[in-house]
């Protein structure tokens, strides 16, 4: 037998012995210098699927080519209305604007601020983001008003056979 | 014993870079501008090396 059942209990009146209070949170310049490093890798790691995606776009496999889709019948949209619609992907959401007889204008209609959908306000003539009061230019999608610095995506439409279609998303000139 | 901060205020500043960088890269990659991505990412990969070796170099320093 060791002598160690000799000495329960504990000849002492600790009953918090198994805690080692003193330096259990101490941060020193070194621990602290450590997280900063590790801040710095985390950083390197979190830009590589960002490279990955850039890399992609520049050797043109994102160029994809999207099937045509029917977006509604003209005769369905009066003059300065505005319907919504899904393209390229059923998750981008994107509105459409009959602004004349023959003149369309079609966006993503994410907010290029923080992603809310914006709105086509027919009395004002202005595409609206309701979330901080971004405010669009309906001839060309760039910001007029609030947080939003990149204009809307625009979508190319044509029509066709009394009916509407996207065609692609344009590219931003570079 | 005197401390010597300047570490700190190296990897600090690093940091800092860090966010300037991933910011700007992001946006970048939002206005479809792929070339200043990969550069910003780039920037931010070798940051962390630059750490690495800066902690490296000043935490024995005494001043
Ligand atoms: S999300 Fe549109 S203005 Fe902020």
């Amino acid at each position: 037998m060791s002598d160690k059942n000799n000495k329960i209990p504990f000849n002492e009146d600790n009953y918090t012995h198994n805690i080692e209070r003193n330096n259990e949170r101490k941060l020193d310049r070194r621990g602290f210098m450590k997280t900063l490093v590790g801040a710095a890798g985390v950083f390197a790691v979190s830009s590589l699927p960002w490279g990955a995606v850039a890399a992609k776009e520049l050797m043109g496999l994102g160029e994809k080519e999207y099937p045509h889709k029917k977006i509604t019948e003209v005769s369905k949209l009066p003059i300065g209305d505005a319907v919504e619609f899904k393209f390229p992907g059923d998750h981008d959401d994107a509105i459409l604007i009959r602004l004349s007889e023959n003149k369309y204008v079609a966006y993503q209609n994410a907010c290029t601020h923080l992603r809310c959908p914006v709105f086509w306000v027919k009395e004002q003539s202005e595409m609206i983001c309701p979330c901080h009061h971004g405010k669009f230019d309906v001839e060309t999608g760039s910001p007029t008003a609030g947080p939003p610095r990149r204009p809307l995506p625009e979508i190319q439409v044509k029509v066709e056979n009394g009916a509407i279609f996207a065609v692609r998303v344009k590219r931003y000139e570079a | 014993m005197k401390r010597s901060y300047l570490g700190v205020i190296i990897l600090a500043a690093i940091l800092m870079m860090n966010i300037v960088f991933t910011q700007y890269m992001v946006h970048q990659y939002y206005y479809e501008n792929y070339v200043n991505v990969l550069i910003f990412g780039g920037l931010n990969i070798v940051l962390f090396p630059l750490a690495v070796f800066a902690y490296k170099k000043t935490i024995n320093m005494r001043a």
